[in-house]
This record gives structure tokens, sequence and C-alpha cells, in this order.
């Protein structure tokens, strides 16, 4: 169905070729995993299926790459668009019109459908996904899990029999994501629709539990192939498991120092309240996980930390002093704000101005400033880059360049909004690094995401909100442990093995490792 | 402010009527307002656009409008007691002169006629607003391709009024990551200020390119611009009875014009204020001009009972 062979791609004005010498066949009714660490290519792959690569982005082509027997390079894009459809990152972008019935209508009206056609493809494709509830709904009135449905629904409606999906889930929480991947399979499963998907989420799962079998592997356990779900590791590991010792993972619990006391605080947005008696502490050296469903409150607890947010009532204390004395500005020196995107932090022309801008707007004195940005580009790896254009730089880089540019002043604690969305496997392990690191010299990490496994390897301590409230704040593994939602994939399959003596509250590979003999 | 001036679909008789008919209705309304300049009438178009809004249960929506209304109203009072020196009706003196403008005066009837000006801005604004939150942004679209407009123009018009309260959440973050890396200090002057606040248009602007680009993309892949005939999904149109409803509509316009042409309507504001003489043809006119305007409200509820049976 797709065929490429030796293709070879480079951006005009690119020096490297962004896909090499690649050879691939995808047969009709596959379900395509592509995996591979960021800035690898993928979205490039993925864009030469339907043309939009050279068609949209233009650039140098070599080799050879057909769909259905129609060659990419020759084919106009409205006949590509009929056979490939594409479903993007953003739920936000890729939506043209403003409600969920014109932007299914949109594609088969840009072909020139009649009417009565495309009222009856629109049907077919609400039903098809199932939102036909939703169908006089306007784009902002839906989640983001719902937009990326109407996003699949308008692909849909022009039939094409193959559906290439760029990271859909990268923006949305774990339970829409779940849903939109559900929503796949079935396409693929009764459909019968060709799906080729870039996925991070499915990569961290197979990379763990795969990690998991290949080290007992190598402990001389005996397995025929490694297992790609938690159920066919569970399967696996029942019929192989030996001896399991008695040893149970545990903590060791550091003597509090609280630095950050957050007293009985309500916040609300207009007539929406969205924190609700909230009292917590932050202490010296913790790293904190802030969990929960999106709108459970999470972003409005922490930016009340830094006062970009105001307590409605109740009181926030650092170090004994009320903070609502102090301005963002003063705030944001002994607290750190990371936020979600990397592009949002970038505001200087050279990466080495972009780490010295807060110092500079602090008026430190200029050798202070040369010495700290030195320290700080070696420590984050950014020295070869330091007069390269902060936006060139890749999604790691960024990210790396923001942190080094809110840790340069030095802060006591670090508050980062879902820094590892859309990370693949290998940066994530990179920031944590960081992370422990930061936090070892004694300050605090508070840090919001949805990304269970995380914090399963690295978190102290957990605060589960919702709505607005404090459900749970204790240590990782008294949140995250025999919990369904929140537990990571090893702790469900350590749940699975409890009859065969492994512990419950086991988080991590390294502890389930530690168990097995 | 923004979010909630977006249209949201709601079950009013006024919500119901065509589309067209309440675009020709609003910017009739509009023109209405800018061909008179005595202040009964327009207050009395006030009142007729303050009618419709609270049919359309939009009032809650409104009420920012008219704070903003406010503001504009009384510094347009202002400004215009300030700098028009015309009327014999002096209130203050400036024991000064000014160059070319001569000894600053304020007069009854400056202040009359900034008031006036107010009035018209308010009318004018909540007309808009009527429009903005009773007609679906897609059949402003559908209208304006029906008045044969290009198709792509169009888009790009619909398209931005989209995006925009994604700029303004965009722009509200990079902002507040500017204030947390400390560019944005609580002192300083204020020419400093702004000139600090600037600092966040390259990365918002950066972000929007991005957007354009994903937006393109996105279109792209759908097989945008391919060149065929566009065909339209969602038409505009206008039953027998919406016919009806948009004669009925097009009258007041047509009546305005023949009041203004026959010479009644006007009002002069200097050197003195105009007596507010107001009884006889003046008024009945005034009285069939808001009957037709008003019309459209007994029409837009016998609608829904002929569509209801």
């Amino acid at each position: 169905m797709i065929e490429l062979r030796d293709f070879t791609f480079t951006y005009n004005g690119a020096v490297k070729p962004a896909l090499q010498d690649v050879n691939l066949a995808i047969e009709g009714g596959e379900f395509v995993l592509i995996t591979g660490p960021s800035g690898g290519g993928k979205s490039t792959l993925c864009r030469c299926f339907n043309g939009l690569v050279p068609h949209f982005y233009g650039g140098t082509v070599g080799g050879k790459a057909e769909v259905q027997g129609m060659d990419i390079l020759r084919t106009p894009p409205k006949e590509l668009a009929m056979k490939v459809g594409m479903v993007f990152q953003d739920p936000e972008n890729q939506l043209v019109t403003s409600d969920v019935e014109r932007e299914i209508a949109f594609g088969l009206e840009n072909l020139g459908f009649p009417v009565n056609l495309i009222a009856r493809r629109v049907e077919e494709a609400l039903d098809t996904v199932n939102i036909a509830g939703l169908r006089f709904r306007r784009h902002h009135e839906l989640s983001g899990g719902e937009k990326q449905k109407v996003a699949i629904a308008s692909v849909l409606a022009l039939h094409p029999d193959v559906l290439v999906l760029d990271e859909p889930t990268s923006e949305l929480d774990p339970q829409s994501a779940e849903e939109v991947l559900r929503l796949l399979e079935r396409l693929n499963d009764e459909l019968g629709i060709t799906v080729v998907l870039v996925e991070h989420r499915l990569d961290r799962v197979v990379h763990l539990v795969d990690r998991l079998m290949q080290r007992l592997r190598e402990k001389g356990l005996e397995f025929d192939e490694l297992p790609l779900t938690v159920k066919e590791a569970r399967l696996k590991l029942q019929k192989a498991l030996g001896k399991v010792n008695t040893t149970r993972p545990a903590d060791e619990h550091a003597a509090k120092d609280p630095v950050m006391n957050i007293d009985r605080m309500w916040f609300s947005y207009g007539d929406r309240t969205a924190l609700r008696d909230i009292s917590m502490t932050v202490n010296r050296g913790e790293f904190i996980a802030v969990m929960g469903r999106n709108a459970s409150g999470k972003t409005t607890l922490v930016k009340h930390f830094n006062g970009l947010l105001r307590p409605g009532k109740g009181r926030i204390t650092l170090d004994g002093v009320d903070t609502s004395r102090y301005s963002v500005d003063e705030l944001s020196r002994w607290i750190g704000y990371v936020f979600q995107n990397p592009n949002d932090h970038l505001f200087a022309d050279t990466v080495e101005e972009e780490v010295a801008f807060s110092l500079k707007n602090r008026g430190v004195a200029p050798e202070e400033i040369e010495k700290s940005v030195e320290r700080m580009l070696q420590r984050f790896k950014l020295t070869e880059y330091r007069k390269s254009y902060p936006r060139s730089l890749s999604g790691g880089e960024k990210q790396r360049l923001a942190l080094a540019s809110v840790l340069v002043t030095g802060p006591r604690i670090i508050v980062l909004d879902e820094p590892t969305r859309g990370m693949d496997f290998a940066l994530k392990q990179e920031l944590t690094g960081f992370l422990t690191d930061y936090c070892r010299d004694g300050n605090a990490v508070v840090m919001v995401t949805h990304d269970v496994e995380t914090v399963a390897e690295c978190a102290d301590r957990v605060v589960l909100l919702s709505e607005g409230r404090v459900v749970v704040d204790g240590s990782r593994r008294e949140a995250l442990s025999k919990a369904l939602l929140f537990s990571p994939q090893v702790n469900r399959l350590a749940q699975a093995l409890s009859s065969y003596g492994v512990a419950d509250t086991t988080l991590t590979v390294d502890e389930m490792l530690g168990q097995i003999t | 402010m923004m979010r909630e001036l977006r249209y949201r679909d709601r079950d009013t008789v006024i919500h119901r009527l065509n589309p067209v008919v309440k675009l020709v209705w609003g910017i009739g309304l509009v023109v209405l307002s800018l061909l008179f300049s005595h202040p009964v009438y327009l207050v009395a178009l006030l009142a007729v656009i303050l009618i419709m809004i609270r049919l359309a249960g939009i009032w809650r929506e409104w009420t920012p409008v008219l704070k903003l209304c406010l503001w504009l109203g009384v510094s347009i009072i202002i400004i215009n007691a300030l700098v028009s020196y015309h009327g014999d009706h002096v209130l203050a003196e400036a024991p000064f002169t000014l160059p070319v403008l001569g000894q600053p005066v304020i007069t009854l009837e400056a202040i009359a006629y900034g008031a006036v000006m107010a009035v018209k801005l308010t009318i004018i604004i909540s007309a808009f607003t009527f429009i903005n939150l009773t007609v679906h942004p897609d059949d402003i679209m559908s209208v304006l391709l029906k008045m044969k407009l290009p198709y792509k123009s169009v888009l790009v018009t619909s398209l931005s009024t989209r995006f925009i309260p994604c700029l303004i959440d965009d722009a509200q973050r990079i902002n507040d990551a500017y204030r947390t890396r400390g560019a944005l200090p609580s002192t300083g002057n204020w020419f400093s200020r702004i000139k600090r606040q600037a600092g966040i248009i390259i990365p918002l602007l950066s972000s929007s390119l991005d957007r354009a680009i994903q937006v393109a993309e996105a279109m792209e892949a759908r097989a945008f611009g391919t060149g065929q005939n566009r065909t339209y999904y969602k038409n505009v149109v206008l039953s027998g009875f919406d016919w009806l409803i948009l004669v009925c509509v097009l009258l007041p316009l047509v009546a305005g014009i023949l009041i203004r042409v026959f010479g009644y309507g006007d009002y002069e504001y200097f050197p003195v204020l105009q007596s507010i003489h107001f009884e006889g043809v003046p008024f009945i006119l005034l009285g069939i001009l808001l009957m037709l305007l008003l019309s459209v409200i007994p029409l837009a509820f016998i609608q829904r009972r002929v569509e209801f049976d």
C-alpha cells in the first residue's frame, strides 16, 4: 500500500537530509507504530505519505515513494488527500471552521462533492467516530480529546485508505489519549483502515516493560519473545517466575524542613471556584508531583507559588514570610517557574543572552553574570550553541535552555508545568536527571504532570487534586500503588503478581528486579 | 470579556431568525443612527436595540459592552467640551488663550453634542454586539459568500476571528513567563515599562507563525484550494417567510431615508440648542419608524409558531 525505496528528503536550506535512504513497506490493513528519538524525522516521514513533503514544504527528493502505486511526487495533493488522511498533534490548530459539522464537511467541500453526498458522508463520519452528540457544538466548547476526534472524523469523511497520525495524543490528558487510541484500534479492526501512528505513550509502555523483561532475561529467566503490553508481560512472567524474595521496596524518609507553607487557601476565577481549602507544605530537598485530572486545579495551584495568581482566601508563606507582600518579580528570585512549552521562555537573540536574561533584569554585575552563565551552559551541555538563535534549537535543547535560564538565578523552589508532555523517553530521563540533582542540593521541585512513570521514578511525594481539593498528599508509594488510574505500568504488573509474592507497592523496574532472583 | 463576546447557540425567537434578516436589521439600525442627529430619534433607536438584546437573552454578555460604551461616552463628552468652543451658553471660561484655538470655554452646546455622539456610538457598538452574539460566525461567512465575496478572503477573515482567543491565551502565557524572568519589575517609570512590555512581541509573533503553518498544513491535507469548483455544505437558504421578514426589516431603512429627505429628524446644536419641539408630524413619523423597526419581533414569534405547526 505504501512503499518507500531509498527515499531521501532534504528541506530547503538544510545541510543534512531529514530522511536518508528510507526503505519501508506498509501493507493494507496494518496498524503501524513509528517510534524514534525526538528530531529523528518521524514527522517528516508522516508528511511524505500524503505528499505534504515535498508538495507543501518543498525540498530535494531522492529515491521513490508510492502510495497504492501512485508516485507521490507526480500525484497532485488533491488525489493524495483522498487516499491518505492526516491528523496532527495540536488539536486546536487543525480545525479550520468553527463547528463540528462544517469541519467534517470542509474537505468534501474543497473537493467539490455534491451537497447530498456531503450530508451522507458527514453522518457516516459522525457515527464512525461516535461523536454524533457533538454535531452542533462549536470547537471552543469541546475538550482536547473531543477536538482530536473531530479532526479524525473530518479526515475519515474523505474515505481514506490510510490514516496517518502524528503524535495525536501528546497534547491530551491520559484518559482522552486512551480514548483516541482505542478509537484508532477500532477503526483498524472493524473498517480495515491502515493506521500509521507516531506515539510516545506506546513507546514508553513498550520501553519500560521491555526493559524489565530484557533484564530478567539476563538474569536467566526464559522468554521466547518480548511482550508488548502489560497483559502479555503478566502472562509470560506468571509462567516463568521462580523464587521471589521478601524484601519490600521502601523509601527513606528525610527530615522535614519546610520552606514554603500554604495555609487554607481558596481561589476562584469569577464564579468558578478553582481551589478549595488547600493546605500543604513544601520541604527542602523534596520532589513533589502535583497530579489530577484536567481542570482539577493543578496549574492554578502552582501559579500561586510565585504570585502569578494570588489567593482569594488563606495565605502562603515562604520561610515564614507572607508572600502577598512581594511582586512576581521579587518572588521569582526564590521560585523559578518553567512553563510547559519551552518556546514561551525564549526572548533573547542568542543562547548566551537567554541564560543571562533574568540576571541582567535584576542588575547583577557583569562579571558575576558571565560566571553564572558559563556554569549553566556547561551543566546543561549548551556551550557549543552559545551563539545560536534559541528558537532554532531542537526540542530537547530548548527544554535544557529553558531550565538553564530559570535555574541561573539559583531559586530555592522550581515549579514545572507538565514538562514531559510530548517528550520521548531519553529526553525525560535527561530532564529528571537534572531535577533530582537539583533536589539533592537542598532545593525543592514541584512538578505538575500526568506522567505516572516519571513520578514513580523520581518523586518523593504526590499531591493529588480533584475538583480543586487535595484528595491525596503522601509518599509516592501510598499514592501510586494499588490505584488503578494513577499507577504505573510496572505497578499494574506487580499487583497482578502479588499472589506470587511480589510486593504490590512496587513502582519501578529496579524495585521489581530487586525482588525477583 | 473577549470570551463572553463569542456566539453561543440559544433557543430564542431572535436566534431562530434567518442570519440574513439579523444582519440586514442590525446594519440598518447602524445606518439609521448615522442618518439622524435628533436626540429623541437617537434615544428611541437606543431603546429599540436594548429591547432586541433583551429578547435575545444576551443582556448579561452585553453589560461589559455597556461599560465600555460608558467609558468611551464620558471621554467623548469631556474631550468635545474641552476642544469645541462653539455655542452661546458658556458654563466656564479659561483665564488664558491658546494659540490657534483661542480662549478655551466650556459650553452647554458642546456638552450636549458630545452626549448625543456618545448615544450614537452606543447604538452602533450595541448593534454590532447584537449581530455578533446572535448570528453564528459561519452563517455570517455563508451570507458574505452569497453576496459573491471571494471565498478565500472570507475564509481568512473567519479564520482570524477564530484564532483571536488563542492569541489572547498565548499572550497571557508568554507575558507570565516574561514576568517570572524578572523582565517586568513593578518599579521604573511608565515609559521604560512599556518598552520592556514590547519584549513579548517577538515570541508572540513566532508562536502565531507556527500556528499559521500548522493550520495551512491541515487545510492542505484536506485538499484545500485544489482548484475545482468548491461546493458549500451549509448554505443560508431563505424561505418564503424569510423573504417577507427581510422586506419588513428593509422598510425602516427606506422610511428613515424618506423622513430625512422630507427634512425631519435633524437637530441644530450650535450656536444655541434647538428647542426639542416634538409633536404632530415628527412624532407620528418617529412612531412609524419604531413600529417598522420592531415589526421583526411579532414576525419572529409568528415564524416560530409556523415552524412548530
